[in-house]
């Protein structure tokens, strides 16, 4: 009986091991790769960190089978071996204190750049956004400190987004702080350039919110009070999902938006479609002739 | 394990396998129904559900103004005894697909779609037909189809808060203000049409994809352009139920109230004879007749609000919004004829004395909607507009007003006074202390500065916010 729960005990490690070795090849894997460069490096991480793991894993139920062997042959009738009694070993507690110790030192070393870059305000990537907003989308920036380019507010159960307008010849404005009458408004449907980076403004209109892209690995709470810069970017363009990630009530489940990357000029044709509808006054040809004017 | 804790683990297994309430959803009566005397209460059950049906064994009613199926069309040929080319001319449905009903009238046979073809129109069916499909044939494609698919989107997303009847009193309307839409009156507050007129499809549509800011209505953008359609048919049937039950009670069955059936007793009738005069009276198909013209009426107005002719009008574009322009619709917000600052305020803060009047028969002072609910004028300082921001959306809501709530039409002013009332509600958020000082410069010429003003209005915007 003894030896049925050794080798009880040893299975289920194995087993678990064996299916993650196996579970790729069945497309049972962590969802896709990241769709954005810094979302690629926090997967390198997780991954650095998920090998750390699995080699302890490993180490511990190793020793783990070896204690319950030895320990169950010792049992045998006939064997005269003593237990070996560890506990209290001043050198092993130095050891399992100081090993993990350092492993941890080390991750969060390691990770700090990919964290900075990703919240250090200093560090976002100003010249590629700035060199977006003024060749890609021809914006008019007299200032340089405005790299925003959509506000996204989070509210009970919806995101509504505020984008900056055009100005009388058609050029795209900054986005101001404060509401303009230009501004442009739209509700779960967030637009912008891909393969750039873009920076948008997080708000929260009551309870906290967090504003999840998954695809692209970001996730950041939306924080009554505050406006929290957040920069990403979607390496291809297409249709991301834009979702809650904090429980902020009964509707939390509406969250569900989307994120659309796209080129330049489709972002700025989106924004004029959006003015068009936006400024419509009811009278059909009105309509036709500000096409013509754009 | 102890034993409570494993009595505790079979007792939510079994909530778990049964669930807390199994029975189906049932529509609800209005208030005013409790106050019919029997007979006439099982009438008017008798004729909604004949006519409606109950949220899961929906009746089609042909008389309504609904799109039902997927398509009405009819056979363009037959290329072999399983296949039937369908006339798809004037555009197929995006659900027809595999899976869909199709029912052919002249054989009164239904039949399944196995492959569909949108480009041609070729069906293939699931089995032979009894008789040979002749060309011309009517047939109806998916029928009722639009209206199940509506309520199971309706079920999903909005039912928690419009309730299964559409009476506005989901599980958690109690926690929202305002409350959400009670469909029942068929009066709707954001509309392009005129006032006397229902939402056309468009503003439903537009409702349910933009949601209301500024309320717990949220926007369905994401939901695809045939779910959508399902929905706002869904709403439109919903509110034909209420208002015909609305109406039976309130015309119709007037006379079978307690409270009439009380005088009449006063009066020297006995309770025996007016039921059965009431009997004698639907035997006759009198009652009937008088629920005829309702549903007439109604019908009448719900195909009209689909009508170009019957939505608001507008000749002149918006002028630019210019100082001139906005103190011109100033002047006009104060006019004492249009009453705008005794609700608004005169500053625009919601807070004019009519807050504070008392009506006779409400049960306190302010304004109160049609759904008897307390509504507070907007302050318009927020930048928020319930019924969108388009300058036709406040075009419409000042021509044919916020439709069920106190706030009046103005269907006879001038069309350039309604555009300088517009500018100026547009300016309110920008204003500088002073009303009436909002500038919406940029959007009109902003040829030379763009930031100067910006910054004004931001500091702007702070006083009008404190
Ligand atoms: C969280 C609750 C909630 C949900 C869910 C919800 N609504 Fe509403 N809805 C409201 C509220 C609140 C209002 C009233 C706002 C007002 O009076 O200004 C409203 C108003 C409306 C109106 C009236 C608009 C008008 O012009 O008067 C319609 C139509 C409507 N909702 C349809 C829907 C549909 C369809 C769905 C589901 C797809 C839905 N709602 C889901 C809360 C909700
Ligand atoms: C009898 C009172 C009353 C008068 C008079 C009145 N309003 Fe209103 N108004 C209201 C109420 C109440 C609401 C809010 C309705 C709601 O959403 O429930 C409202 C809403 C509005 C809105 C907001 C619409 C939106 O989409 O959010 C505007 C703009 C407005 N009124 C402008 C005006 C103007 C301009 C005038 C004068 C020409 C005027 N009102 C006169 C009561 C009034
Ligand atoms: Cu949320």
């Amino acid at each position: 009986m003894k030896w049925f729960w050794c080798l009880f005990f040893a299975f289920w490690p194995i087993l678990g091991i064996a299916v993650c070795l196996v579970a790729p090849g069945y497309g049972w894997w962590f969802p896709g790769p990241a769709a954005s460069p810094l979302g690629q490096r926090i997967d390198d991480l997780f991954y650095m960190i998920l090998i750390i793991t699995t080699l302890t894993f490993i180490g511990t139920q190793i020793g783990l089978a070896y204690v319950l062997f030895t320990g169950a042959r010792r049992t045998d009738p006939d064997v005269q071996e003593k237990a070996w009694f560890s506990h209290g070993s001043h050198e092993l507690e130095v050891i399992w204190s100081v090993a993990p110790a350092f492993i941890l030192l080390f991750i969060a070393l390691y990770q700090l750049d990919v964290w900075a870059d990703y919240r250090v305000k200093d560090l976002f990537p100003h010249e590629k956004m700035e060199g977006l907003l003024s060749e890609g989308l021809h914006q008019k920036r007299d200032e340089h400190d405005n790299m925003h380019l959509a506000e996204v507010t989070a509210r009970q159960f919806e995101w509504r987004i505020r984008y900056p307008g055009f100005d009388e010849d058609g050029n795209l404005l900054p986005l101001e702080r404060e509401p303009q009458p230009t501004d442009l408004y739209d509700v779960n449907d967030l637009h912008l350039p891909a393969s750039a980076p873009v920076m948008i403004m997080l708000k929260s209109q009551d309870v906290q919110h967090s504003f999840f892209l998954p695809e692209l690995r970001v996730k950041q709470d939306a924080v009554p009070g505050l406006v929290i810069p957040v920069w990403f970017e979607a390496t291809k363009k297409g249709e991301y999902a834009l979702t809650c990630a904090e429980l902020c009530g009964w509707g939390h489940y509406k969250m569900k938006a989307r994120l659309v990357a796209e080129s330049d000029e489709e972002f700025l044709e989106y924004l004029r479609e959006l003015h068009r509808k936006q400024f419509f006054d009811g009278v059909v040809e009105a309509e036709s002739e500000e096409d013509e004017d754009e | 394990m102890k034993p409570w804790s494993f009595l505790i683990f079979c007792s939510l297994a079994l909530l778990h396998l049964t669930g807390c309430n199994s029975s189906p959803p049932q529509f609800s009566n209005r208030a005013e129904f409790d106050d019919l005397e029997p007979y006439a209460q099982e009438y008017v059950s008798e004729v909604l559900d004949s006519y409606f049906g109950t949220p899961t064994e929906s009746v089609a009613w042909e008389r309504l103004p609904i799109e039902y199926h997927f398509a009405e069309t009819t056979v363009s040929g037959s290329p072999s005894p399983r296949k039937v080319t369908l006339d798809v001319s004037a555009g197929g449905h995006g659900s027809i697909g595999p899976g869909t009903e199709i029912h052919f009238a002249s054989s009164n046979e239904s039949n399944w779609i196995t492959e569909w073809d949108a480009a041609t129109g070729l069906a293939t069916l699931e089995r032979k037909p009894t008789q040979t499909i002749a060309e011309g044939e009517a047939v109806i494609v998916g029928p009722g189809a639009i209206l199940k698919n509506g309520r199971h989107l309706y079920a999903q997303h909005c039912q928690h808060c419009h309730g299964v009847s559409g009476d506005g009193n989901g599980p958690t309307a109690r926690y929202l203000n305002p409350l959400p839409r009670d469909y029942r009156n068929g009066r709707f507050k954001f509309t392009t049409t005129n006032y006397d007129f229902s939402p056309s499809r468009d503003d439903l549509d537009r409702v349910i994809r933009e949601g209301i800011p500024g309320t717990y209505m949220p926007s369905f953008k994401l939901l695809k352009q045939e779910e959508m359609q399902a929905i706002v048919e869904y709403v439109r049937w919903l509110s034909m139920r209420g208002e015909i039950e609305k109406q039976l009670i309130e015309t119709a069955l007037a006379d079978y109230t307690h409270e009439a059936v009380k005088l009449r007793i006063d009066g020297g009738a006995s309770r025996g004879e007016i039921e059965t005069e009431f009997n004698k009276r639907v035997a006759e198909g009198e009652i009937q007749e008088s629920l005829d013209v309702v549903v007439d009426l109604m019908v009448e107005r719900w195909k009209g609000s689909d009508l170009p002719e019957n939505m608001v009008q507008v000749a002149t574009n918006r002028p630019p919004a210019t100082p001139e322009s906005i103190a011109r619709g100033r002047q006009l917000y104060l006019d004492v004829n249009n009453k705008c600052a005794s609700c608004h305020g005169d500053a625009g803060f919601g807070d004019g004395p009519q807050n504070y009047a008392f009506t006779p028969g409400k049960p306190g002072p302010g304004l109160y909607d049609d759904w008897n609910n307390p509504v507070k004028p907007r302050n318009l300082h927020t930048g928020i507009y319930r019924g969108g921001r388009r300058p036709y959306d406040l075009f419409c809501r000042i021509r044919a007003s916020v439709k069920g709530t106190p706030m009046p039409k103005f269907d006879t002013m001038k069309e350039e006074d309604v555009w300088d009332l517009v500018n100026y509600v547009y300016s309110i958020p920008y204003e500088e202390e002073v009303a009436g000082s909002g500038r919406l410069e940029e959007m009109v010429d902003s040829a030379e500065s763009e930031t100067e003003p910006a910054a004004a209005e931001s500091e702007s915007n702070e006083v009008a916010s404190r």
